[in-house]
């Protein structure tokens, strides 16, 4: 069965730069309230809705890196709060990423190249984050 | 007979993937559900031969949203929709009476295979 990938890939645009926005209007809310839980909310499920659309389209680079804001905003939701402005600084660069790699999307139509220590930065700040919620 | 299905995902993206995967073999969507409180609501509503359901939504999770519709009829038959990394979420809402899961990205194969057997257990019930 073949799907008509061109038609997803114009969707995928158009709610990736919807998730993106909401995205930095919850980052934005959490810079003045650090503990507004609907801000972490939708910054998680936005994050997981990037990754679900962009692993359809074999965007791996992009699933990476929102599985890896996705991962991250799990440690915040289960605390329930931001901890300081260094982890909202990693946040927005997280946000930053991911529009740099859907406006490659929208202007090249191909997949754009990994940002492997954005995303590994955030995978390492995840870990930290569960070995200190454990410890 | 057609098989009626409620679609279940905040993401237009998801629904019509899964739409576009099934209606060309047969099933009929009846709705589609963009959280999930519409879904336990549509459910109610439209009584619908098998649901799949995302499991993060806004308002109500999918896991909530099998246990609210399962409360209410304990033979619905809802299929998880999971991503990578999810495997805690998926056996909590298979523990909860979620019949079975498909992974994203979407196999069109595997979606129309699950499909198929939890209805075909389910007429053997």
């Amino acid at each position: 069965m073949g799907l008509d990938m061109a038609k997803y890939r114009r969707l995928f645009l158009e709610e990736a730069a919807e998730h993106l926005s909401e995205i930095s209007t919850a980052l934005l809310a959490l810079e003045k309230d650090r503990g507004a839980s609907e801000g972490i909310d939708v910054i998680f499920r936005m994050a997981h809705s990037i990754k679900s659309m962009a692993a359809s389209l074999e965007y791996g680079s992009i699933a990476d890196l929102a599985h890896a804001l996705e991962d991250r905003m799990e440690g915040v939701r289960a605390r329930g709060c931001i901890d300081d402005g260094a982890e909202l600084a990693s946040l927005f660069r997280g946000l930053e990423g991911l529009e740099a790699m859907v406006a490659v999307v929208r202007e090249t139509g191909e997949a754009p190249p990994p940002q492997v220590e954005l995303v590994e930065s955030m995978r390492a700040e995840s870990e930290s984050l569960k070995k200190k919620a454990l410890s | 007979m057609k098989a009626r299905v409620l679609i279940a995902d905040d993401a237009s993206f998801m629904r019509q993937m899964i739409r576009e995967i099934i209606e060309p073999e047969g099933y009929e969507v009846v709705g589609e559900a963009t959280d999930g409180m519409e879904a336990v609501e549509q459910y109610e509503q439209l009584h619908p031969d098998l649901v799949t359901m995302d499991i993060v939504m806004p308002k109500r999770s999918g896991i909530d949203a099998v246990k609210g519709i399962l409360e209410k009829t304990p033979d619905a038959q809802v299929v998880m929709c999971s991503a990578l990394g999810q495997e805690t979420l998926v056996m909590e809402a298979l523990q909860a009476g979620a019949k079975d899961f498909i992974v994203k990205p979407f196999k069109p194969d595997n979606v129309l295979s699950t499909l198929a057997k939890v209805l075909e257990k389910k007429s053997e019930d």
